[in-house]
């Protein structure tokens, strides 16, 4: 069998996109469901903001903190689909922590982000931890996935509109259509 | 230097030894996955892997996900060698040792 330096060429060229595609979609489909999950949290904690005010200073730890809480069950049970003690397993735990580390660096930033700059208002604060996501996922979906980069674009875009035009109906403008788009974008990875 | 591995070489199964190569050793991947990552048909996807199952590269295991039939292959370690020495070879022919 004898097989051209153009055949060798292309060969390594299909081999470095077929690489390429199966990493991007292991990353849409580990992360749709956390996609799905923070987004019915934005949209039940602003809902809540906007019809019943007086829950508003409970309704968004508790609802934070059952975020967490999913999330990182979700974690888990994403690290013990591969076989245990094999390369997968291993590689599957290493990603679980390094998402637990990246979420708790993301935290700090923002409590601190919080801190210095002493929103005025419940809809500054609210906006300002909200529009961080949206911006860094368009940051990693330059890197990982348009996809991802798509849902960020939409979602910071709605933030905007909602802050700066829609005041009076800020809270339930974040819950559906900052919240509605997080859960369309984690829907849309799962069919990548 | 080896030669090409006659059935790596071949585009298509080239493109499910590459997919799943990438995937760390022992992860299955789904055959309806695989179909829609390298644009395939159903009959040219079990045509293929039927070679490469032959071959003793990839290995498939079927079973069922409550009435659904689910197909999950991967790559053997037999399979990775190959492949690796397939890549080492074309590497090669490009850097002038054919």
């Amino acid at each position: 069998m004898n097989v051209s330096r153009e055949e060798a060429a292309q060969a390594l060229k299909d081999i470095d996109r077929a690489n390429d595609r199966i990493v991007k979609l292991k990353g849409y489909h580990h992360g749709a469901p956390f996609f799905i999950v923070w987004g019915i949290v934005w949209l039940v904690a602003n809902s809540v903001s906007q019809f019943w005010p007086e829950y508003q200073k409970w309704v968004w730890p508790g609802s934070v903190a059952v975020g967490f809480l999913v999330s990182l069950v979700l974690g888990v049970m994403q690290s013990r689909r591969a076989t245990p003690g094999t390369r997968a397993s291993e590689q599957e735990r290493r990603i679980g922590a390094r998402i637990g580390m990246t979420s708790g660096v993301l935290m700090v930033f923002i409590v601190s982000v919080l801190l210095i700059a002493q929103p005025q208002t419940a809809d500054a604060g609210n906006a300002m931890v909200s529009i961080f996501f949206p911006f860094m996922y368009m940051a990693a979906g330059i890197w990982a996935g348009w996809r991802l980069f798509v849902i960020g674009f939409i979602t910071a875009a709605a933030i905007l509109v909602g802050y700066f035009w829609m005041k009076d109906y800020f809270d339930i403008w974040m819950g559906v259509f900052g919240g509605g788009s997080l859960i369309a974008g984690g829907l849309w990875l799962r069919t990548a | 230097m080896d030669g090409p591995d006659e059935i790596i070489h071949q585009s298509m199964r080239l493109k499910i030894t590459a997919t799943l190569n990438a995937l760390p050793g022992g992860e299955q991947l789904e055959f309806n996955t695989l179909k829609a990552v390298l644009n395939a048909t159903d009959g040219n996807m079990a045509t293929h892997l039927a070679a490469l199952e032959k071959a003793g590269y990839i290995a498939v295991q079927k079973d069922f996900v409550g009435k659904k039939p689910r197909t999950r292959v991967s790559l053997t370690r037999t399979g990775r060698k190959a492949f690796e020495r397939h890549v080492a070879y074309l590497k090669d022919l490009l850097e002038g040792g054919g």
